[in-house]
């Protein structure tokens, strides 16, 4: 498993170095934001540790480069800064887990496993319609190339619309597959999350039909090339 | 504040009242510039009504003294002196003095050795009565011979106050001297003047009343004028008390002319806290920033070697990050306190909380279902609010075993509650406020920092909120926030 750590303190970048190697991981590092951007737009890491707070361009920056640019290495952000609206924005950029210093080595080696175990297997059949596009397997879904940024109550609902399109699909029948078994039903749940996705994804492609329940399509105009 | 305390540091002897409406009109700017108005609108009306009526009075007065000396000049025209000084007047041409009291008269009449003027002819309206003649008349005829002096006889023809006899004339009197006679002749001419005193009076009545109705007019246009003019200033009170309470972040609406840099002071000085705070916050990040890598580093550092040593400066490196975290904190929690009129949508918090927490807990597959009125907002900052929900949120990530239900509501007193529950193993009672003190961890075995919770206590104080925990049907802790909040 090859790892960049993105790193400015000499100190820390040293030890985490020391601790990724004996844990077996191909360790390379980079000190500042354009010689990580650059490493991490040519070399294929499975996993990025990236510090926040760079000299030449931050973290932040360097992140929201690569996802334009369409890699999906997943990324945890390390971050001094404890605050969540930072937490908060580096998801927006695009990072998959966060780790606040100071932190225990032990943390990170768990957090880059479970990163890990999480792409493994992305890339796989997806289902469209329209311009709405949903990979069941990495369980990831965009509008129009843009990613949707869904709770997992909102995936749920839109995968099983996706699996359904065109169909009048019954609140109850939704309500079943949008919980478990145990979970409480409450009669304007579904009416609840379908005005949360369709927030998301545009007004018009969830309709309502009077009495028997939701259909998805997709707009007029667009194509549907699944 | 000022007006209450007003009445009591005026004069002291003041009734309570009075004090208010009358007695120092310079606390309120709408009494003052009323009185100012009110007074000035009655000094004018009145000069203007006393002028008006002394003017028409005058003017009638001058008609009839015109009269008057037409009649003296045809009787002077009438009268001759015989070779033995006796007068006799001819035929004067005025209907009205030829039969009795028809309401002109006239008379002739010289000075008598006593210095009292002797009615020597009279005109047949007179009826054989006589003229009022005051005691002074004839030292000023004799003073202004020829001229006309005219008076108003009060009393009417003597003898005075009954019947038509009793109608107020107004007489002229002159001082001739008659070719052929050596002794000065008095004529004097009367005519009625109760149409003229009754026009007089009319003309008053009708004057003072117009005034009257003018001047209210004014002083009521007046007091809709300032309370007119000045409401823009109790709009601008409005919108600064909006923002001191948080419904509003800036002043927004524009003012008049002499407001408008007012206003706009305000919103630099809104801008200028604001500042101030950001200032201060980017100092404590930057602190963080710096002294958390470090403690990183000593922590890793003592992580990889055993003995006493690393043992203590482990321990110490803990303590000294709850003590960063708690004084940046404190910091922060100083810097809110001067914010004002911050609002933030609860939902789109939550929104980005739940996707954001779910992905990182995507291992363990945690749902978290999440309920929000649309209108309701926090009034605070984002940031805070993100605090806040973020810790909580976090926590019961941490400990649930698949599901976390989140909802919010508003109590309708401006405030809401937050309410995040888990079904987890829960928390037992006795520590519970364990959990809430400041540093303490509720499991070591937990990864991250147990400082989540007081987090969240702080903050809530700050914002004047609480926090409590209790049992959750789910199975779990839960966790109850009362913050402040807006229903738009």
């Amino acid at each position: 498993m090859r790892v960049l750590l993105v790193e400015d303190d000499a100190d820390l970048s040293r030890q985490l170095k020391g601790a990724l190697s004996d844990a077996g991981y191909a360790v390379d590092h980079a000190a500042d934001g354009e010689e990580a951007h650059f490493l991490g737009d040519t070399e294929p890491y499975d996993v990025i540790v990236l510090d926040l707070g760079l000299p030449k361009i931050d973290g932040v920056s360097v992140l929201e480069r690569w996802r334009r640019e369409g890699k999906t290495t997943p990324v945890l952000i390390l971050t001094a800064r404890g605050a969540w609206s930072d937490k908060v924005s580096g998801f927006d950029a695009g990072a998959d887990d966060y780790l606040t210093k100071p932190f225990h080595t032990e943390e990170l080696l768990a957090r880059l496993r479970a990163l890990l175990r999480r792409s493994a297997g992305i890339a796989s059949s997806t289902l469209s319609c329209g311009g709405l596009r949903l990979d069941p397997r990495a369980a990831r879904a965009s509008v129009n190339g843009e990613p949707l940024r869904l709770t997992s109550l909102e995936y749920r609902l839109l995968h099983y619309l996706m699996m359904h399109q065109g169909r009048v699909i019954s609140r109850t029948e939704l309500v079943e597959h949008l919980y478990d078994q145990d979970f409480d039903r409450d009669s304007n749940t579904i009416e609840v999350f379908v005005g949360r996705l369709r927030k998301k994804i545009g007004p018009d492609r969830i309709e309502t039909v009077r009495g028997l329940g939701y259909r998805l399509t997709p707009l007029p105009g667009e194509s549907d090339d699944t | 504040m000022t007006d209450g305390s007003g009445g009591e540091t005026g004069v002291a002897s003041e009734p309570r009242t009075w004090g208010r409406w009358f007695g120092r009109p310079g606390r309120s700017l709408t009494r003052r510039l009323i009185w100012l108005a009110s007074a000035w609108i009655v000094l004018a009306l009145v000069l203007t009504g006393w002028a008006l009526t002394n003017q028409y009075q005058e003017s009638s007065l001058r008609r009839l003294g015109d009269v008057l000396a037409n009649t003296i000049d045809q009787v002077v025209l009438a009268t001759n002196a015989g070779a033995d000084g006796r007068l006799t007047v001819g035929e004067v041409k005025d209907d009205r003095t030829l039969s009795p009291l028809q309401g002109k008269y006239w008379a002739v009449a010289e000075p008598g050795p006593d210095g009292r003027l002797r009615i020597l002819v009279r005109s047949p309206s007179l009826a054989g009565e006589s003229l009022t003649i005051p005691d002074e008349l004839p030292a000023r005829l004799a003073a202004a011979r020829g001229a006309i002096i005219s008076y108003n006889d009060p009393d009417g023809l003597r003898p005075g106050g009954e019947g038509p006899l009793g109608v107020p004339l107004r007489v002229a009197a002159s001082m001739k001297q008659l070719p052929g006679r050596a002794e000065p002749v008095v004529f004097l001419a009367g005519i009625d003047r109760s149409n003229i005193d009754r026009d007089t009076q009319q003309f008053a009545t009708f004057t003072w009343t117009a005034l009257l109705i003018l001047g209210l007019g004014l002083v009521i246009a007046v007091f809709l004028q300032v309370q007119i003019g000045l409401r823009p200033l109790y709009a601008l009170r409005n919108e600064i008390a909006d923002v001191r309470m948080g419904r509003a972040s800036r002043i927004a609406r524009s003012y008049p002319l002499e407001i408008q840099p007012l206003a706009e002071q305000v919103n630099r000085l809104l801008d200028h806290n604001q500042e101030t705070v950001e200032r201060q916050r980017t100092h404590v990040g930057n602190l963080a920033h710096a002294l958390k890598t470090p403690l990183s580093v000593m922590l890793a550092e003592a992580g990889q070697q055993k003995g006493p040593l690393p043992d203590i400066v482990r321990r110490q490196t803990e303590v000294m990050k709850a003590q960063v975290d708690h004084h940046l904190r404190r910091a922060r929690a100083a810097a809110r306190a001067q914010m004002l009129g911050e609002i933030t949508p609860i939902e789109p918090v939550l929104d980005e909380m739940a996707v954001m927490l779910e992905r990182v807990f995507e291992e363990k597959g945690v749902v978290i279902d999440w309920r929000s009125p649309e209108n309701l907002a926090f009034r605070g900052e984002r940031q805070d609010l993100q605090e806040l929900l973020g810790n909580l949120l976090e926590n019961a990530c941490k400990w649930a075993r698949r599901r976390v239900r989140v909802s919010a509501g508003s109590t309708g007193l401006g405030q809401m509650i937050v309410v995040v529950e888990d079904d987890g193993p829960g928390l037992p009672e006795d520590q519970r406020e364990a959990a809430l003190q400041r540093g303490s961890r509720m499991d070591e075995t937990t990864p991250g920092s147990g400082l989540g919770l007081s987090i969240v206590v702080e903050l809530t104080r700050a914002y004047g909120g609480r926090v409590s925990l209790s049992d959750s049907e789910l199975g779990g802790l839960k966790a109850v926030l009362e913050l402040p909040a807006l229903e738009a």
